[in-house]
């Protein structure tokens, strides 16, 4: 019964431990955060180049072709989530990413659906449906999600069918994949994944 | 039974400290993990097949700040001025120059790809007149002030810099002594002649003013 006692005295003096070393961690944290600047988005950015990975591929002098393309938009988390009709509804303007609209820069003159495009900073937007999407591309650039979308400033409007994944992407990923008349750009989350054919 | 009554303890002792532990996670394959991209990676760094969510997350800062917020807010806003695209390496317990940089040797401002800057308009900085257009800035940081770097190899790496296209250079004061900051941050403050580009990450800041 005495032994009894001590293993509880113990298990408090443990509770004691835990209990300082959250207070320490509480306050290591404090100590890294300032107010005045900004926290890391809850959504990462991320870019990606086509040809693929050609910032690397620039310094090791393995570039295989020009760079031709390159996509700038935010890593929003499923985190159990449904998407697709669900966080993104059906139907309705998607800002493809988060916080800052997603940028599509063309360093050379593309097409995209027969629409011949400039080379230039665009912002692309979908509209995601069950079983296509509509990509909308539009000039008005620098913006913030999709709430001043306007339509007036769409270059090009192109659907295309999704294909079902084996696998299912925790983050939006988007990447390029080289095609016989250019690239893709293939955009993936949840189990769905779509290709956007861009000719050059 | 006596026995009994010490495993408990143990065992809690065990747990305990196998929680301030991180878990070890697989090391994804990365190239060109350097000092400023090391560490703990984030839960879905091994496990997504397409590209794996980045240790160090870009970011991007506008001048003025916030703009994308602000055209949402303002139809009738001006074009912005300058924006920064950057990846946010942390300290994760470890000392800026002690462990991640060193003086006299040029950093990408960053990690991953060359750090850049896009003017939108010709700008002034220290006297120098700076086109309007899209460049890679990177630093040599010395104890007590860092060399500031405009270059003109844009879309690449940022772990070689090509001097030859370097477009002009700045040397600004650099103070430490500052809150500490676990993240890498690149913003714009507003001034009386256009804004400062604030650098800060450990206890030390520098700040490059540009005027328009």
């Amino acid at each position: 019964m005495k032994s009894m006692v001590l293993t509880i005295r113990q298990l408090s003096s443990m509770k004691n431990i835990v209990a300082s070393l959250s207070f320490l961690l509480f306050f290591s944290t404090m100590a890294f955060s300032q107010a005045s600047l900004p926290p890391l988005a809850k959504s990462p950015m991320d870019m990606s180049y086509y040809p693929a990975n050609y910032p690397v591929l620039k310094i090791q002098d393995k570039i295989p072709e020009p760079v031709a393309v390159r996509v700038i938009y935010s890593r929003p988390k499923k985190e159990g989530r449904p998407i697709f009709g669900g966080l993104v509804e059906y139907g309705k303007l998607w800002r493809l990413g988060a916080n800052e609209a997603t940028e599509i820069e063309f360093y050379k003159n593309v097409s995209i659906g027969d629409k011949k495009i400039s080379k230039g900073r665009y912002t692309l937007y979908a509209i995601v449906n069950e079983k296509t999407w509509t990509f909308i591309l539009n000039r008005d650039t620098d913006t913030w999600g999709s709430f001043k979308y306007d339509s007036t400033k769409d270059i090009v409007r192109v659907e295309v069918p999704i294909q079902q994944q084996p696998t299912s992407a925790e983050s939006l990923t988007m990447s390029f994949e080289k095609s016989a008349t250019g690239c893709n750009l293939a955009i993936f989350w949840e189990t769905i994944k779509v290709a956007l054919p861009i000719i050059f | 039974m006596k026995a009994v009554n010490y495993v408990i303890p143990v065992l809690l002792l065990i747990c305990l400290h196998s929680c301030k532990e991180k878990p070890k996670e697989p090391i994804a394959e990365k190239k060109f993990v350097t000092a400023d991209t090391t560490g703990a990676l984030p839960e879905e760094m091994g496990t997504n097949t397409y590209a794996a969510v980045d240790i160090s997350p870009m970011d991007m800062s506008y001048f003025p700040v916030d703009y994308p917020k602000l055209k949402m807010a303002n139809d009738s806003i001006e074009p912005p001025l300058v924006r920064v695209i950057y990846s946010r390496p942390h300290l994760q317990k470890r000392r800026l120059f002690t462990s991640i940089l060193k003086y006299e040797e040029p950093w990408r401002l960053g990690a991953n790809e060359s750090t850049e800057i896009d003017f939108f308009k010709a700008v002034t900085i220290q006297g120098k007149k700076v086109n309007a257009g899209r460049y890679i800035i990177y630093c040599i940081p010395h104890p007590d002030k860092w060399t500031v770097i405009l270059n003109s190899n844009i879309d690449t790496w940022g772990l070689k810099q090509d001097a030859k296209k370097d477009i002009q250079k700045f040397d600004i004061p650099s103070t430490s002594n500052n809150p500490l900051l676990e993240y890498f941050t690149m913003i714009f403050e507003k001034t009386s002649s256009g804004t400062d580009l604030v650098m800060a990450w450990d206890d030390v800041v520098a700040k490059l003013p540009i005027e328009f």
